[in-house]
């Protein structure tokens, strides 16, 4: 029996190591590097909470910290609505919508690009004196003076978020599909007897049973919203222009490391985005299982 | 038959994603070659053709890694702490080069057998000096000067201004006032005098030039680069610019076409008539943009003389492989044979005096319809105050960019543009005193 045991352990070894050497170690160095005042070369002395008293005092910090939930929200929210609408286009038993493989592979495009391409090609529709967004919208005749998209703050992070929208709508399209295909058609039929009405429909069967699904969806964007870096980057100056509007936390911690040399700072910075996501992950997972678990034992 | 398609589509784009992954590894595999000699680190591809002279020349194997510039410091700086994998050579751009040359990675080039010190009056002081660490140690080399001037069009300057004569404009520009009576009359015509507001960013220092931070790390904001904000308030409101920000498309196409200027609901088509750009502007910027206006372009100076980058080469102090390293230094930077050639081929303007006084006499270049611009860059760099660099400006730069930027747009006031400047520049750089406001 010894020996199979040592045939586990020999099994799982390669993951525990690569784990240890690329995820624990590094994790690890990062929290001893934001108890110190690291620049990136030379020694690291210790400085105590230095790191963190000045995080929570931080204006640039508190901004970004806004600046990145405005940003993931808008775009959050406009994506699962899309989803959504598309899902129960593509589900209804009625329309009998066709082609859902090749809409499927349209949706999820722009997922592919990389981010960088995206940012250069947005980055010229979007410009002020000769983008085409703006030269469509003043012949339309929609405004007279070109909007300078990317230089004012609201318009800048609504444009950021209407990229992501665009690049991920696809992304959770196809996971509500997934859940949409998971319900049995017996529901439907049986709703469709009933004579329930497509919006009875969608929102007593439908979203309902697709709520593990939904969680799933907002877990995951919450936290790859939250480390939301290469758009902002890329699309202007790289620290945050204009008026600070685009300076999301990664962003921020990227600059103070790698930008401005303060390594100790950043890796605070690092630790206070860690809390926040675990904080803000365990919030949704309460508050969509919480109210279940009592109805539960209600019943 | 959609689904084929669909699946057709996921595929080239698969296998686009898959190309650009297996260069990069195939890039990679060349790094563990044992056959190499020696290895550079740079990040542009204008060490290739050197290299290559260096390889016949010496019949070893040299290796060039190209990291691109947003990149470079990031890449290079953990493979020069831990020594594994690192670079015998690699170069170094002005933004990061103090910080560099304290650092320490560079190999000491004035102790014993490099004795740089003994060459120092072969090169253009200013490029020379700013290889030196804080206690004048040399630590690299360089064998460019890069200052810089007004390239304008001869055409439209003829036009409005009755000549074309590099001296007899330069003579029209020699204060911001001068700059901005000469941009009133390019408006009269119906051109526009700059691209836009930052090209004058490079005259905030004014006659007076002096560092951003001092040797008492105090954050200086001197009255001629505070003056600066109005001079570029002044081109947006009397629409002495073409609204084209650096780098971006607009600004490339505005060197060779006229274009559209939208401003108070109407449309204007211009043309613009001077860039603000370094010796490198001229191959690597006007040249690989201009097509129609080939032999139009003159350079001339400015209201006050300046530099814009410039790349600078060492020895990493733990290369096994110094000798070798230091060989490739000495040709990129003290061959005259080598830079001869080099001077003519790429009409790079160089910093080493010996080969500059030989070939300086018969220099032209068509694309400036005949100019010897050669000397005048020589010219220029004589007055580049060299002590003002410090390892903070390319940060300090952006910030105050942005609060010029801001304060133009109309967005803050002046008090608050710089309030913002100060805030900004105390967070990035706690070590700083600056004003309080």
């Amino acid at each position: 029996m010894k020996n199979l045991n040592r045939y586990g352990y020999a099994f799982i070894a390669p993951f525990w190591i690569i784990f240890l050497i690329f995820n624990i170690y590094p994790v690890a160095l990062t929290f001893y590097y934001s108890f110190t005042n690291y620049s990136g070369s030379g020694t690291a002395e210790v400085v105590g909470f230095a790191n963190y008293q000045r995080l929570i005092a931080d204006s640039y910090f508190v901004e970004a910290f806004f600046n990145t939930w405005k940003i993931w929200g808008v775009n959050f929210a406009l994506q699962i609505v899309i989803a959504l609408i598309l899902a129960m286009i593509f589900s209804d038993a009625r329309v009998k919508m066709k082609g859902l493989s090749f809409f499927r592979s349209i949706f999820y495009l722009p997922n592919l690009i990389t981010v960088s391409s995206v940012a250069l090609l947005f980055g010229i529709l979007l410009d002020w004196q000769h983008g085409s967004l703006n030269m469509v919208l003043m012949n339309i005749g929609i405004i007279s003076e070109p909007i300078n998209w990317l230089n004012q703050p609201t318009t800048a992070q609504l444009s950021v978020s209407l990229i992501l929208t665009w690049m991920w709508f696809g992304h959770s399209f196809i996971v509500v599909m997934a859940g949409v295909s998971g319900i049995s058609t017996d529901f439907y039929e049986a709703a469709l007897i009933d004579g329930a009405n497509r919006w009875q429909t969608f929102t007593k069967i439908t979203l309902p049973l697709l709520k593990p699904i939904l969680l799933y969806i907002m877990i995951t964007s919450l936290i790859g919203g939250l480390q939301l870096f290469d758009l902002p980057m890329l699309l202007t100056d790289g620290i945050g222009s204009p008026d600070g509007s685009l300076n999301t936390m990664v962003l921020y911690l990227y600059n103070q490391a790698f930008k401005y040399n303060n390594y100790g700072y950043a890796a605070a910075v690092a630790y206070g985005l860690f809390i926040i996501t675990v904080i803000f992950s365990a919030i949704v997972f309460k508050s969509m299982y919480g109210n279940e678990r009592k109805q539960a034992r209600r019943v | 038959m959609k689904k084929v398609i669909g699946l057709m589509m996921s595929l080239v784009l698969l296998f686009g994603v898959l190309a650009g992954c297996s260069n990069s590894e195939s890039s990679g595999e060349a790094k563990g070659d044992k056959d190499v000699d020696l290895k550079v680190w740079s990040f542009t591809d204008e060490l290739k053709k050197p290299i290559t002279k260096f390889e016949e020349k010496n019949g070893v194997k040299v290796e060039l890694t190209i990291v691109p510039i947003a990149d470079y410091p990031t890449k290079l700086k953990p493979v020069l702490e831990s020594g594994v994998g690192a670079p015998d050579v690699f170069t170094g751009e002005i933004a990061f080069l103090k910080q560099w040359v304290n650092a320490g990675y560079w190999e000491n080039l004035s102790e014993d057998p490099y004795n740089a010190n003994e060459i120092s009056d072969n090169y253009v002081p200013y490029v020379f000096d700013l290889g030196k660490d804080e206690n004048g140690d040399v630590r690299a080399l360089s064998w460019q000067t890069t200052p810089g001037g007004i390239y304008y069009k001869r055409s439209i300057a003829k036009e409005v201004l009755g000549t074309d004569d590099p001296a007899e404009i330069g003579e029209m520009l020699t204060s911001m006032d001068k700059v901005f009576e000469v941009s009133e009359k390019m408006k009269e015509k119906g051109y526009r005098m700059f691209p836009d507001e930052g090209s004058i960013r490079w005259f905030s220092q004014g006659d007076d030039p002096q560092a951003w931070v001092n040797e008492k790390d105090e954050l200086k904001l001197t009255d001629q680069k505070i003056e600066f904000l109005d001079y570029a308030k002044k081109l947006r409101e009397e629409s002495y610019t073409a609204l084209a920000p650096e780098w971006s498309p607009s600004w490339f196409e505005a060197m060779d076409k006229p274009i559209k200027v939208k401003e108070s609901g109407k449309e204007t088509e211009t043309e613009v008539f001077s860039y603000v750009l370094p010796t490198w502007g001229l191959h690597s910027v006007l040249k690989t943009n201009v097509e129609d206006s080939v032999g139009d372009w003159a350079v001339t100076s400015g209201p006050s003389p300046y530099f814009w980058g410039g790349t600078w080469l060492g020895v990493y102090n733990k290369s096994e492989n110094k000798e070798l390293a230091y060989d490739f230094v000495k040709m990129m930077t003290q061959d005259d044979e080598f830079l001869t050639d080099w001077a003519k081929e790429t009409g790079d303007v160089l910093s080493y005096l010996p080969v500059t006084n030989e070939i300086k006499g018969d220099f032209s270049d068509e694309f400036l319809g005949g100019q010897n611009n050669y000397q005048f860059f020589l010219e220029q760099a004589k007055s580049i105050e060299p002590g003002i660099v410090t390892k903070y400006d390319q940060q300090l730069d952006t910030f105050y960019g942005n609060a010029v930027q801001e304060y133009v747009d109309g967005k803050k006031s002046k008090d608050e543009a710089i309030a913002e400047f100060y805030k900004k520049a105390q967070n990035a750089y706690p070590e700083l005193k600056v004003p309080k406001k």
